[in-house]
């Protein structure tokens, strides 16, 4: 993974024939063709899984050199358009629950505005690569984990000839008896908002401090918590995505000013391209093997970010601009 | 009245030194450096030569020149990683405002042979001066993470020192080639230029540059410092529109 990461450095590195392009906010010249490449690598794995990709590119950015604070923010771009050729193909099918999308995206847009500003004091502080390491690590570490129980037990049944129902239980929790109902007719619902408003609140939060979409942990949120139908929930996820998205982009360049529109923009063209293709690569694949490969991913992130953390820094001294125009 | 004769005497003197000593001119091949989005570091020439005092009909060396080099200055800050509990993070800082972007020195000898380290301080010729003037809070720190930030700027190779930077063509005619590096700061470049002959200061003389990013590039920087609202909406607007073109165009 180490030696990986020096590959990859010096892939990025501004080599003198390469077509250079310059980021004026990360303040750095990068190779074209490898940012369209890694936008469009995590769109193909992104188009493949299902899942916005965000949290693949974020790290591979700060990986290879990019300021933290730049990369999430960026990101925040790549995964707006992501979404939104998503969303655009749910909303043809007619497969989006909009009252149950305006709750979210309510919830979330507040989650948000909590995330930029724990994003900019952190950065003040001079913990904000700390902070992104130690919760990716806690976040992809324990949604991998629990993503790869439930695809090698899937495996393991299958192979037993164990046919896989893919039902959910149907019996009520906890949750179904909170108060302040809602029926959401399309979603074929009748259940408290209150833990709507918290998959909102909480997604909204850690989708702007990390430059993740989020998907992976919504969508098992609505499908296991509220009982939201599998065919309702991906395209309901990406709107709010989409909404939760462009509002981190507005408030981090009102807030921080880190956004490279040249770096998301490159990011954006890879990814749209690269997802059409992970798509119908996709179709080859049963689902509990994706299932598995996704969690070994997610899996091989949090590590790389807990060995960064564990392992002695290169330089234990770094050094960064503050005030005005403080981007590094 | 005895302090007023003193005082007479010294600016007689004064006067007089002036008058002897040689003068310097100099200049700056390029005063104005554009900086385009294929920008990757551009060379630039500092020349200039010793003019004769009053008395002589030709200057006499040997001359040295010394060049300092300063680019526009940021607050900046100095951080110390330390293992807590088996996590590495930033635990100490020290603060440096402000700090210049950009600091080279360009001499035609080692510095130290051209004069002493009290002239070289007073006239902040040297990197660590521009660290022990301008950090806060003024700590036992300051010297260690000056040092360092010293340390991490020159590896970018914004700070930086050549004792054979300055060339001499004539026994008075000198130059010194620069090259900048591709992520400078823009804003005006001082250039000092010192002359000593025997260890003494005879002249100084300050030039200057423009460093400007000029093009697409520094219209997006600036836009996103002077309009984030309207450069936050535009890329929005990017986003939505390139994911709709791909949905459009592939039809998923």
């Amino acid at each position: 993974m180490i030696g990986g990461t020096a590959a990859f450095r010096f892939l990025s590195q501004p080599s003198p024939r390469a077509l250079q392009i310059y980021l004026p906010i990360a303040a750095l010249s990068m190779n074209l063709f490898f940012l369209v490449g890694i936008g469009a690598a995590v769109g193909f794995l992104s188009g493949l899984f299902g899942v916005g990709g965000g949290f693949l590119l974020t790290p591979l950015l700060i990986f290879s050199g990019v300021p933290a604070s730049v990369a999430v923010s960026s990101v925040t771009g790549q995964v707006a358009a992501a979404s939104t050729s998503g969303a655009l193909s749910y909303w043809r099918r007619g497969t989006i629950d909009l009252h149950l999308a305006t709750y979210l995206i309510l919830s979330s847009i507040i989650g948000v505005f909590f995330g930029v500003a724990t994003f900019s004091a952190l950065r003040a502080a001079g913990q904000l690569d700390l902070v992104i390491s130690v919760a990716y690590l806690i976040v992809l570490g324990s949604i991998g984990t629990i993503m790869m129980n439930e695809a090698v037990r899937a495996l393991l049944k299958r192979r037993a000839g164990i046919v896989v129902r893919e039902k959910l239980p149907s019996q009520h929790t906890w949750i179904h008896g909170l108060p302040m109902r809602i029926r959401f007719k399309k979603s074929k619902l009748y259940i408290s908002v209150l833990p709507v408003l918290a998959i909102g609140l909480v997604i909204g939060f850690l989708g702007s401090l990390l430059g993740i979409g989020g998907g992976f942990i919504v969508v098992p949120a609505l499908v296991y918590l509220l009982r939201v139908p599998g065919n309702i929930v991906v395209g309901t996820t990406l709107l709010q995505m989409l909404a939760m998205m462009s509002a981190t982009i507005i408030l981090q360049s009102v807030q921080s000013q880190s956004v490279d529109i040249m770096l998301a923009f490159c990011l954006m063209v890879g990814g749209t391209i690269g997802a059409q293709f992970g798509a119908s690569a996709g179709q080859y694949l049963r689902g509990d093997q994706l299932r598995f490969l996704l969690a070994a991913l997610v899996l091989a992130v949090a590590i790389r970010f807990g060995v960064s953390l564990v392992l002695p820094p290169a330089d234990a001294f770094s050094m960064a601009v503050i005030g005005a125009g403080g981007i590094v | 009245m005895r302090g007023l004769a003193i005082a007479v005497a010294f600016a007689l003197t004064l006067g007089a030194g002036a008058a002897k000593a040689e003068d310097l001119v100099s200049t700056v091949s390029n005063p104005n450096i554009a900086i385009t989005s294929n920008f990757d570091g551009e060379t630039l020439s500092l020349f200039g030569n010793v003019e004769p005092d009053s008395n002589q009909v030709a200057a006499k060396g040997p001359y040295d020149v010394i060049i300092v080099i300063t680019g526009p200055s940021v607050d900046r800050v100095a951080r110390l990683k330390t293992n807590n509990f088996g996590l590495w993070m930033n635990t100490e800082q020290v603060e440096f405002n402000p700090f210049p972007t950009y600091f080279h020195v360009l001499s035609s000898n080692p510095l130290l042979k051209i004069t002493d380290e009290q002239i070289l301080e007073a006239n902040r010729i040297l990197p660590d001066a521009q660290a022990r003037v301008s950090a806060v809070p003024q700590s036992l720190h300051v010297e260690r993470f000056g040092a360092e930030l010293i340390r991490l700027m020159s590896a970018k190779g914004l700070f930086g020192q050549n004792e054979v930077g300055v060339k001499f063509l004539s026994p008075t005619a000198y130059v010194a080639q620069l090259t900048l590096p591709g992520d400078i700061t823009n804003g005006l470049f001082i250039t000092q230029t010192y002359l000593f002959k025997d260890g003494k200061l005879l002249a100084k003389r300050g030039d200057s540059f423009a460093v400007n990013k000029t093009g697409f590039e520094r219209f997006l920087f600036t836009s996103a410092q002077e309009y984030p609202l309207l450069y936050g909406l535009t890329c929005v607007l990017l986003a939505i529109g390139t994911g709709w073109l791909g949905g459009v165009i592939f039809r998923r």
